[in-house]
């Protein structure tokens, strides 16, 4: 009897550790390392809010084989997207999120190796025609239109897509590359030599121009909206992860959705929240993404812009020899139309759904953010500059003034607009050169923002 | 006797020291090139990070299916990496850092040790009359090029990602001339093996030579007992495992 006990115990030790090893084996640990880019607005929908507001927890499955799945979220920030792709490459990063350049170059690298490739999966936002990047003299230079800039010194981030900005703008323009001094210079070091005037100007991309601008160090002569080429961001996955884990990847681009929509929702509270997380001035942010912001947040991928990668990649390979690029192979659309069906919205009509500020923006209002009262909202510029006379007159610390563009739409911060006065009627410009244009058909002058609002003050 | 014969002589003898200036020669190139940074953008690093090397070189090779990608990303994977952190913006920016690569280090460790060959086969006395200036030359081009494509220094212009053209930008190559020369890496990287293998291999031939049956001599024995002859001279030729400057000595 007591032999048949100690084989019962023996059986049931047995059973009771394989069943321990076979909950071990479904307890299985799935680490996901994203890389973002705290300093590039334009990846935020996909990198610094879904950190912050823990979104991707919030979405990641937990049913099925995942059941019993741990997961082990790691972010890395960093500066530019190449060093995000190369720790891709290592396999120390799962996912990540750039710019149109840099992603090209993912792309490219990855599909020059014999057994490792990434998948362009979603976006995180974009500006149709090239709004970002810009290039920004020092705010005292009498350089005021791309014209002027051949002979001069003209400085980038050299693979970033500023610099790919600035070579098809000079292009366009006619000014050949031996015409002027390309000099290679990082977002940071560009801002510091614009503030001191050491360099003719700076090619940068977003939020590096707006920045400067609102600082009061620099001024923009061009946008990249004039290359009329989309300027985006988006996600891409190294392809081993996403064909074991689809469904996380498909987790990772509704969180990138949730966090486009809590940014639309209030962007007030969201610029403030996201200037403690990125230390970019809440200002600068609501640039890019309050209503008629330079960003357009979608994570749809657009015919176009599978057109402007394609066109991005011609850039790089006549610069830089870049490796080739099947974007057939390397972007699909799987996993963003399985997002937006788990989340039930209308993949196809968000597609097709494309913002041209030119368009969108016509006839929002001007905007006054008040540091203590938030911001108050303008129809017309008679108003606007009314209301402005009037803060300014009681001495009313503000933070920022928005105003639009009169060519473009662009937003723009009132006091860098160049501004023209035209019979009773006032209207903002981006480039001093399309202002005298206008005020020259009109009959008006042009004037500055502190001379449009002293227009307005009411003596007595 | 072969033409390695003394390299492998010198190797024998004096294996711990060989060892001892490779080791010293990686740590002191990485030093000076974080001088050169230091100097170039006239700064102090403010920042040191360390990285499991082991564990992500475990991950690349479980996670890499061929080994012929294996391997170039195993050679770029990092280990230290000090630099310069600006504040100015944002959370702060990797201005620029020097990146130590272990790959690297392996590389400088392997041409120190060649230099320390170099220095001691330059120290044997030789009665050959090849010049030892093809020497120097040849040495003096192969450092050259290992060194420079070796350097191993991240600057945010060209969006981080650590290369050998980088370290030629930040030190005022114009980005074009840079980004220009950045393909023919590999080629001056092996280039300068070869000159730096081939000034050993010089400086070796120098003290042996073919005899009359068509196998190598010991050149300087050859032309020791050549001098013996004429002026009756007492000479030994030893392996002196205890010198630090000759394996082959010669006493007059």
């Amino acid at each position: 009897m007591r032999r048949v006990n100690s084989r019962l115990t023996a059986l049931a030790a047995t059973i009771a550790l394989s069943v321990g090893f076979a909950n071990q084996a479904y307890a299985e640990k799935i680490r996901i390392a994203i890389g973002h880019q705290s300093m590039c607005t334009d990846t935020y929908t996909a990198g610094i809010v879904i950190k912050e507001m823990k979104l991707l927890e919030k979405h990641l499955p937990k049913t099925g084989k995942y059941a019993d799945a741990e997961y082990d979220i790691s972010w890395s920030d960093y500066s530019s997207g190449g060093p995000i792709t190369n720790q891709m490459m290592a396999n120390k990063l799962n996912i990540g999120v750039m710019g149109d350049y840099p992603l090209i170059v993912n792309g490219a690298k990855f599909q020059e190796t014999e057994s490792l490739r990434t998948l362009y999966v979603a976006g995180t936002g974009y500006n149709l025609k090239g709004s970002g990047n810009a290039i920004v003299v020092p705010v005292d230079s009498d350089i005021y239109s791309i014209d002027q800039l051949a002979g001069k010194e003209v400085s980038t981030p050299v693979g970033s897509a500023a610099w790919g900005m600035l070579l098809k703008a000079m292009q366009d323009n006619g000014i050949a590359s031996s015409d002027y001094i390309l000099k290679n210079q990082s977002p940071a070091v560009g801002a510091a030599n614009i503030a001191a005037g050491k360099i003719d100007a700076h090619s940068d991309f977003c939020p590096w121009s707006e920045l400067m601008e609102y600082r009061g160090t620099g001024r923009k002569i061009y946008d990249g909206s004039e290359t009329g080429i989309p300027y985006l961001h988006g996600v891409v996955v190294r392809e081993d992860f996403s064909s074991k884990y689809p469904e996380v990847v498909t987790a990772f681009i509704k969180a990138v959705y949730e966090a486009g929509e809590w940014i639309r929702a209030d962007p007030m509270q969201a610029v403030t929240l996201m200037e403690g997380w990125t230390g970019v001035e809440k200002e600068v942010l609501y640039l890019y993404f309050s209503k008629g912001g330079h960003l357009t947040l979608d994570p749809t991928i657009k015919d176009a812009w599978i057109d402007a990668l394609a066109f991005d990649h011609t850039v790089l390979e006549k610069e830089k020899a870049i490796p080739p690029l099947d974007l057939n192979e390397w972007i699909t659309e799987d996993f963003v139309k399985a997002a937006y069906s788990e989340l039930g919205k209308d993949y196809e009509a968000e597609k097709a759904d494309v913002v041209d500020a030119e368009v969108a923006n016509k006839g929002l209002p001007n905007e006054i953010w008040h540091s203590r009262d938030g911001v108050t909202t303008y129809s017309d510029v008679p108003s606007f500059l009314t209301a402005m006379a009037q803060m300014t007159g009681t001495g009313a610390k503000l933070n920022a003034t928005y105003v639009y563009d009169s060519e473009t739409g662009l937003k723009l911060f009132g006091k860098t607009a160049f501004w023209v006065k035209s019979g009773e009627s006032y209207n903002a410009f981006l480039r001093k050169g399309e202002a005298e244009e206008f005020a020259a058909r009109q009959s008006g002058e042009l004037i500055d923002f502190e001379t449009a609002i002293a227009n307005f003050v009411k003596e007595g | 006797m072969s033409i390695l014969s003394p390299i492998v002589t010198i190797i024998r003898n004096q294996w711990a020291s060989v060892l001892v200036w490779g080791v010293m020669f990686a740590i002191g190139a990485q030093a000076l090139q974080l001088i050169m940074l230091m100097l170039r953008f006239d700064a102090f690093p403010n920042y040191l990070i360390t990285y499991d090397w082991v564990g992500n070189a475990v991950r690349i090779i479980n996670s890499t299916p061929s080994v012929k990608d294996m391997f170039p990303i195993l050679f770029e994977e990092w280990w230290i990496e000090i630099g310069f952190m600006n504040y100015d913006f944002g959370n702060g920016i990797s201005e620029w850092s020097l990146n130590v690569i272990p790959s690297r280090l392996f590389i400088l460790a392997t041409m120190g040790m060649l230099l320390k060959l170099f220095v001691v086969l330059l120290g044997q006395k030789s009665c050959s009359p090849k010049n030892t200036a093809f020497a120097y030359a040849g040495a003096g081009v192969g450092t050259l090029l290992i060194s420079m494509t070796t350097a191993a220094m991240s600057w945010v212009v060209c969006c981080a990602a650590p290369s050998w053209v980088v370290g030629l930008a930040m030190l005022g190559l114009s980005v074009s001339a840079s980004l220009a020369l950045e393909g023919l890496g590999p080629s001056l990287f092996f280039s300068g093996f070869f000159f730096l293998v081939g000034a050993l291999l010089f400086l070796s031939s120098r003290i042996t030579k073919y005899g009359e049956d068509g196998k190598r001599i010991d050149a300087l024995a050859d032309c020791i007992d050549a001098r013996t002859q004429s002026s009756d001279v007492g000479i030994t030729n030893n392996i002196n495992s205890n010198s630090d400057s000759s394996t082959l000595s010669v006493r007059t």
